[in-house]
Protein backbone atom coordinates (compact mmCIF):
# COMPACT_ATOMS: atom_id res chain seq x y z
CA UNK A 1 0.00 0.00 0.00
CA UNK A 2 1.56 3.08 -1.12
CA UNK A 3 1.28 6.66 1.03
CA UNK A 4 0.35 9.49 -1.41
CA UNK A 5 1.40 12.82 -1.06
CA UNK A 6 -1.82 14.42 -2.66
CA UNK A 7 -0.87 18.66 -1.83
CA UNK A 8 -0.68 19.02 -5.43
CA UNK A 9 -4.51 17.72 -6.01
CA UNK A 10 -7.70 20.28 -6.21
CA UNK A 11 -10.97 18.79 -5.09
CA UNK A 12 -14.22 19.73 -5.53
CA UNK A 13 -17.05 19.30 -2.62
CA UNK A 14 -20.82 19.59 -3.68
CA UNK A 15 -22.88 19.53 -0.42
CA UNK A 16 -25.97 21.50 0.32
CA UNK A 17 -25.04 20.68 4.27
CA UNK A 18 -22.74 22.55 5.52
CA UNK A 19 -21.25 20.81 7.76
CA UNK A 20 -20.31 18.30 5.82
CA UNK A 21 -18.38 20.74 3.68
CA UNK A 22 -16.74 21.58 6.77
CA UNK A 23 -15.81 18.45 7.89
CA UNK A 24 -14.27 17.47 4.37
CA UNK A 25 -12.23 20.84 3.84
CA UNK A 26 -11.10 19.55 7.40
CA UNK A 27 -9.75 15.95 6.06
CA UNK A 28 -8.55 17.69 3.12
CA UNK A 29 -6.74 20.34 4.71
CA UNK A 30 -4.54 17.50 7.13
CA UNK A 31 -3.57 16.00 3.99
CA UNK A 32 -2.20 18.89 2.08
CA UNK A 33 -4.80 19.55 -0.01
CA UNK A 34 -6.01 23.44 0.19
CA UNK A 35 -7.05 24.30 -3.38
CA UNK A 36 -10.50 23.20 -2.48
CA UNK A 37 -14.02 24.29 -4.28
CA UNK A 38 -17.04 24.27 -2.37
CA UNK A 39 -20.58 24.39 -3.62
CA UNK A 40 -24.05 24.16 -2.19
CA UNK A 41 -25.67 21.78 -5.45
CA UNK A 42 -24.94 21.10 -8.74
CA UNK A 43 -25.96 23.65 -10.78
CA UNK A 44 -23.70 25.96 -8.59
CA UNK A 45 -20.68 23.22 -9.07
CA UNK A 46 -21.48 23.14 -12.47
CA UNK A 47 -20.85 26.77 -13.07
CA UNK A 48 -17.49 26.43 -10.05
CA UNK A 49 -16.06 24.22 -12.19
CA UNK A 50 -15.64 26.09 -15.38
CA UNK A 51 -12.97 28.17 -13.39
CA UNK A 52 -11.75 25.39 -10.92
CA UNK A 53 -9.40 22.43 -12.36
CA UNK A 54 -10.86 19.79 -10.06
CA UNK A 55 -8.62 16.51 -10.02
CA UNK A 56 -11.72 14.67 -8.11
CA UNK A 57 -15.35 15.60 -7.63
CA UNK A 58 -16.92 15.03 -3.97
CA UNK A 59 -20.58 14.75 -4.01
CA UNK A 60 -23.40 14.34 -1.86
CA UNK A 61 -26.97 13.01 -3.80
CA UNK A 62 -30.09 14.74 -2.83
CA UNK A 63 -29.90 18.11 -3.63
CA UNK A 64 -31.58 20.86 -5.15
CA UNK A 65 -32.17 22.01 -7.81
CA UNK A 66 -29.18 19.61 -9.53
CA UNK A 67 -28.31 16.68 -7.63
CA UNK A 68 -25.44 14.57 -7.47
CA UNK A 69 -26.01 12.07 -10.41
CA UNK A 70 -27.41 14.98 -12.46
CA UNK A 71 -24.37 16.62 -11.79
CA UNK A 72 -22.16 13.41 -12.66
CA UNK A 73 -24.36 13.18 -16.27
CA UNK A 74 -23.04 16.33 -16.65
CA UNK A 75 -19.72 16.03 -16.53
CA UNK A 76 -19.50 12.98 -18.29
CA UNK A 77 -21.39 14.19 -21.17
CA UNK A 78 -18.95 16.97 -21.74
CA UNK A 79 -21.91 19.78 -20.93
CA UNK A 80 -19.74 20.67 -18.03
CA UNK A 81 -16.55 22.23 -19.44
CA UNK A 82 -14.54 20.22 -17.21
CA UNK A 83 -12.75 16.97 -18.09
CA UNK A 84 -15.33 13.99 -18.76
CA UNK A 85 -13.17 11.57 -17.21
CA UNK A 86 -12.80 13.53 -14.16
CA UNK A 87 -13.30 11.32 -11.24
CA UNK A 88 -16.21 11.30 -9.20
CA UNK A 89 -16.94 9.93 -5.51
CA UNK A 90 -20.45 10.13 -4.21
CA UNK A 91 -20.93 10.56 -0.47
CA UNK A 92 -24.68 10.21 0.60
CA UNK A 93 -26.67 8.06 3.55
CA UNK A 94 -28.82 6.61 0.88
CA UNK A 95 -27.52 3.08 0.64
CA UNK A 96 -29.75 1.00 -1.02
CA UNK A 97 -28.41 -1.16 -4.31
CA UNK A 98 -31.39 0.97 -5.84
CA UNK A 99 -29.13 4.23 -5.60
CA UNK A 100 -25.88 2.37 -6.10
CA UNK A 101 -27.30 1.51 -9.42
CA UNK A 102 -28.11 4.68 -10.50
CA UNK A 103 -25.12 6.22 -8.84
CA UNK A 104 -23.16 3.31 -11.23
CA UNK A 105 -25.29 4.14 -14.45
CA UNK A 106 -24.77 7.95 -14.18
CA UNK A 107 -21.17 7.70 -13.83
CA UNK A 108 -20.14 8.03 -10.58
CA UNK A 109 -16.70 6.17 -10.21
CA UNK A 110 -16.78 5.10 -6.41
CA UNK A 111 -19.34 5.33 -3.42
CA UNK A 112 -19.36 5.98 0.16
CA UNK A 113 -22.10 5.67 3.27
CA UNK A 114 -22.61 8.32 5.09
CA UNK A 115 -21.33 8.83 8.12
CA UNK A 116 -18.08 8.86 6.75
CA UNK A 117 -14.53 8.11 7.94
CA UNK A 118 -11.12 9.74 7.15
CA UNK A 119 -9.89 6.03 6.21
CA UNK A 120 -12.54 5.86 4.02
CA UNK A 121 -12.38 9.00 2.38
CA UNK A 122 -8.58 8.02 1.23
CA UNK A 123 -9.64 4.42 1.01
CA UNK A 124 -11.49 5.47 -2.06
CA UNK A 125 -8.86 8.41 -3.25
CA UNK A 126 -6.67 5.84 -3.24
CA UNK A 127 -8.57 3.50 -5.38
CA UNK A 128 -9.23 5.79 -8.12
CA UNK A 129 -5.59 6.68 -8.39
CA UNK A 130 -4.31 2.88 -8.26
CA UNK A 131 -7.36 0.61 -9.55
CA UNK A 132 -9.08 3.76 -12.49
CA UNK A 133 -11.57 1.52 -14.13
CA UNK A 134 -11.61 1.92 -18.04
CA UNK A 135 -14.29 4.00 -19.25
CA UNK A 136 -17.05 2.74 -21.51
CA UNK A 137 -18.85 4.90 -24.40
CA UNK A 138 -22.15 3.16 -25.70
CA UNK A 139 -25.21 4.53 -27.12
CA UNK A 140 -26.75 5.42 -23.87
CA UNK A 141 -24.03 5.69 -21.45
CA UNK A 142 -20.49 7.05 -21.36
CA UNK A 143 -18.80 6.34 -17.68
CA UNK A 144 -16.67 4.17 -15.91
CA UNK A 145 -17.06 0.39 -16.91
CA UNK A 146 -19.96 -1.10 -14.79
CA UNK A 147 -18.37 -4.40 -14.78
CA UNK A 148 -16.54 -3.87 -11.20
CA UNK A 149 -15.60 -7.38 -10.68
CA UNK A 150 -13.15 -9.61 -13.96
CA UNK A 151 -15.94 -11.75 -14.26
CA UNK A 152 -15.58 -14.29 -17.65
CA UNK A 153 -17.86 -12.98 -20.47
CA UNK A 154 -19.61 -15.75 -21.98
CA UNK A 155 -19.80 -15.33 -25.85
CA UNK A 156 -18.02 -12.66 -27.76
CA UNK A 157 -17.38 -9.32 -26.00
CA UNK A 158 -18.71 -6.44 -28.35
CA UNK A 159 -16.74 -3.69 -26.81
CA UNK A 160 -13.66 -2.56 -28.87
CA UNK A 161 -10.53 -1.49 -26.88
CA UNK A 162 -9.37 2.03 -27.50
CA UNK A 163 -6.27 3.13 -25.83
CA UNK A 164 -6.22 6.64 -26.13
CA UNK A 165 -5.55 10.16 -25.04
CA UNK A 166 -8.04 12.53 -23.78
CA UNK A 167 -6.94 15.18 -26.95
CA UNK A 168 -7.55 12.25 -28.96
CA UNK A 169 -10.55 11.33 -27.10
CA UNK A 170 -12.08 14.61 -27.46
CA UNK A 171 -10.99 15.24 -31.33
CA UNK A 172 -12.82 11.85 -32.05
CA UNK A 173 -16.07 13.22 -30.22
CA UNK A 174 -15.77 16.78 -32.51
CA UNK A 175 -15.86 13.99 -35.84
CA UNK B 1 -26.77 -1.98 -33.09
CA UNK B 2 -24.89 -1.42 -36.10
CA UNK B 3 -21.24 -2.61 -35.87
CA UNK B 4 -19.60 0.75 -36.24
CA UNK B 5 -22.32 1.76 -32.90
CA UNK B 6 -21.02 -1.08 -30.95
CA UNK B 7 -19.53 0.35 -27.24
CA UNK B 8 -16.19 1.51 -26.93
CA UNK B 9 -13.82 0.62 -24.42
CA UNK B 10 -11.66 2.97 -23.60
CA UNK B 11 -8.41 3.10 -21.61
CA UNK B 12 -7.92 7.40 -20.85
CA UNK B 13 -4.49 8.51 -19.22
CA UNK B 14 -4.46 8.52 -15.16
CA UNK B 15 -3.58 12.37 -14.42
CA UNK B 16 -4.16 11.07 -10.50
CA UNK B 17 -1.85 8.94 -10.62
CA UNK B 18 0.99 11.25 -12.41
CA UNK B 19 -0.67 14.41 -10.55
CA UNK B 20 0.20 12.67 -6.69
CA UNK B 21 3.73 12.06 -4.80
CA UNK B 22 4.27 8.73 -3.34
CA UNK B 23 5.86 9.01 -0.11
CA UNK B 24 8.06 11.96 1.38
CA UNK B 25 6.76 14.67 4.12
CA UNK B 26 3.49 14.95 2.46
CA UNK B 27 2.74 11.43 1.97
CA UNK B 28 -0.56 10.32 3.85
CA UNK B 29 0.79 7.93 6.04
CA UNK B 30 -0.75 5.86 8.94
CA UNK B 31 -0.25 8.65 11.28
CA UNK B 32 -1.67 11.15 8.90
CA UNK B 33 -4.82 9.08 9.05
CA UNK B 34 -4.94 9.21 12.43
CA UNK B 35 -4.56 12.72 12.24
CA UNK B 36 -7.64 12.92 10.15
CA UNK B 37 -9.72 11.40 11.90
CA UNK B 38 -8.83 13.47 15.61
CA UNK B 39 -9.99 16.43 13.03
CA UNK B 40 -13.64 14.75 13.09
CA UNK B 41 -13.39 13.98 16.76
CA UNK B 42 -12.34 17.60 17.00
CA UNK B 43 -15.24 19.00 15.46
CA UNK B 44 -17.60 16.99 18.11
CA UNK B 45 -18.63 20.46 19.70
CA UNK B 46 -19.43 21.62 16.44
CA UNK B 47 -21.48 18.26 16.19
CA UNK B 48 -23.53 19.44 18.87
CA UNK B 49 -24.04 22.38 17.68
CA UNK B 50 -25.72 21.81 14.25
CA UNK B 51 -27.18 18.98 15.67
CA UNK B 52 -29.28 20.99 17.96
CA UNK B 53 -29.69 23.68 14.80
CA UNK B 54 -31.24 20.02 13.23
CA UNK B 55 -33.35 19.03 15.91
CA UNK B 56 -34.53 22.75 16.39
CA UNK B 57 -35.62 22.92 12.73
CA UNK B 58 -37.33 19.15 13.44
CA UNK B 59 -39.28 21.44 16.14
CA UNK B 60 -40.40 24.20 13.80
CA UNK B 61 -41.32 21.71 10.97
CA UNK B 62 -43.39 19.20 13.63
CA UNK B 63 -45.35 22.03 14.84
CA UNK B 64 -46.28 23.15 11.08
CA UNK B 65 -47.29 19.57 10.51
CA UNK B 66 -49.43 19.30 13.39
CA UNK B 67 -51.45 22.64 12.45
CA UNK B 68 -51.65 21.41 9.22
CA UNK B 69 -54.62 21.31 7.28
CA UNK B 70 -55.09 18.67 4.23
CA UNK B 71 -52.12 17.44 2.41
CA UNK B 72 -49.06 17.51 4.60
CA UNK B 73 -46.99 15.86 2.44
CA UNK B 74 -44.51 19.08 1.95
CA UNK B 75 -43.61 18.61 5.68
CA UNK B 76 -43.26 14.80 5.64
CA UNK B 77 -40.66 15.65 2.82
CA UNK B 78 -39.12 18.78 4.93
CA UNK B 79 -38.49 15.92 8.09
CA UNK B 80 -36.96 13.26 5.65
CA UNK B 81 -34.50 15.81 4.36
CA UNK B 82 -33.68 16.78 7.83
CA UNK B 83 -33.70 13.09 9.57
CA UNK B 84 -31.24 12.29 6.20
CA UNK B 85 -28.75 14.93 7.92
CA UNK B 86 -28.98 13.67 11.35
CA UNK B 87 -28.33 9.66 9.89
CA UNK B 88 -25.66 10.92 7.62
CA UNK B 89 -23.85 12.52 10.70
CA UNK B 90 -24.26 10.86 13.78
CA UNK B 91 -21.76 8.26 13.57
CA UNK B 92 -19.09 10.18 12.63
CA UNK B 93 -18.75 11.70 15.56
CA UNK B 94 -19.37 8.40 17.83
CA UNK B 95 -23.35 8.98 18.25
CA UNK B 96 -24.36 6.02 16.17
CA UNK B 97 -27.49 6.06 17.82
CA UNK B 98 -28.80 9.33 16.03
CA UNK B 99 -27.56 7.37 12.65
CA UNK B 100 -30.03 4.46 13.93
CA UNK B 101 -33.12 6.64 14.72
CA UNK B 102 -32.56 8.57 12.14
CA UNK B 103 -32.23 5.99 9.34
CA UNK B 104 -35.48 4.57 11.16
CA UNK B 105 -37.33 7.21 10.78
CA UNK B 106 -36.02 7.85 7.38
CA UNK B 107 -37.52 4.13 6.35
CA UNK B 108 -40.82 5.00 7.70
CA UNK B 109 -41.20 8.00 5.95
CA UNK B 110 -40.49 6.74 2.68
CA UNK B 111 -43.08 4.38 3.49
CA UNK B 112 -45.85 6.80 3.52
CA UNK B 113 -46.51 10.14 1.39
CA UNK B 114 -48.10 12.23 3.95
CA UNK B 115 -48.87 11.72 7.46
CA UNK B 116 -52.42 10.72 9.49
CA UNK B 117 -52.43 11.81 13.26
CA UNK B 118 -51.15 7.88 14.31
CA UNK B 119 -48.07 8.65 11.73
CA UNK B 120 -47.70 12.07 13.01
CA UNK B 121 -47.17 10.50 16.50
CA UNK B 122 -44.49 7.95 15.03
CA UNK B 123 -42.50 10.90 13.54
CA UNK B 124 -43.04 12.74 16.89
CA UNK B 125 -41.49 9.75 18.68
CA UNK B 126 -38.57 9.51 16.89
CA UNK B 127 -38.11 12.87 17.07
CA UNK B 128 -37.92 13.20 20.84
CA UNK B 129 -35.63 10.05 20.90
CA UNK B 130 -33.12 11.76 18.83
CA UNK B 131 -33.46 14.50 21.46
CA UNK B 132 -33.28 12.35 24.23
CA UNK B 133 -29.87 10.83 22.94
CA UNK B 134 -28.56 14.23 22.58
CA UNK B 135 -29.85 15.63 25.91
CA UNK B 136 -27.99 12.49 27.50
CA UNK B 137 -25.05 12.84 25.10
CA UNK B 138 -25.69 8.78 24.36
CA UNK B 139 -22.44 7.83 22.46
CA UNK B 140 -21.85 4.58 20.74
CA UNK B 141 -25.09 2.43 20.43
CA UNK B 142 -26.31 3.96 23.77
CA UNK B 143 -25.81 0.59 25.60
CA UNK B 144 -29.04 -1.04 27.47
CA UNK B 145 -31.15 2.61 27.21
CA UNK B 146 -30.52 2.74 23.97
CA UNK B 147 -31.08 -0.82 22.71
CA UNK B 148 -34.79 -0.29 25.12
CA UNK B 149 -35.38 2.67 23.00
CA UNK B 150 -34.66 1.51 19.17
CA UNK B 151 -36.80 -1.21 20.10
CA UNK B 152 -39.21 0.95 21.48
CA UNK B 153 -39.29 2.95 18.45
CA UNK B 154 -39.92 -0.42 16.24
CA UNK B 155 -42.80 -1.23 18.06
CA UNK B 156 -44.39 2.18 17.77
CA UNK B 157 -44.19 1.59 13.90
CA UNK B 158 -44.83 -2.15 13.59
CA UNK B 159 -48.12 -1.16 15.80
CA UNK B 160 -49.09 1.55 12.89
CA UNK B 161 -47.79 -0.25 10.33
CA UNK B 162 -49.45 -3.33 10.97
Amino acid sequence: MSDYDLASLHVMIVDDYQPMRHILRGILREWGILKVGEAGHGREALETLKNFPADILITDYRMFPIDGLELAKSVRSGEAGCDPYLPILLITAFTEMKTILEARDAGVNEFLAKPISAKLVYYRIRSMIENPRPYVRAEEFFGPDRRRRSLPITGEDRREVKQETKGLERQGERE
Amino acid sequence: MAENDAPRLIVPPNPLKTKVGVGGPGAVTPEALERAEAVITDLGDDYLKWVEDDLAKLQTVMISLKAAKGDNSGEVKAIFEIAHDVKGQGGSFGYQLMTEIGGHLCRFLESIESANPAEIGVIEVHIDALRLVIANKMKGDGGKAGDSLYKGLEMVVAKVSG
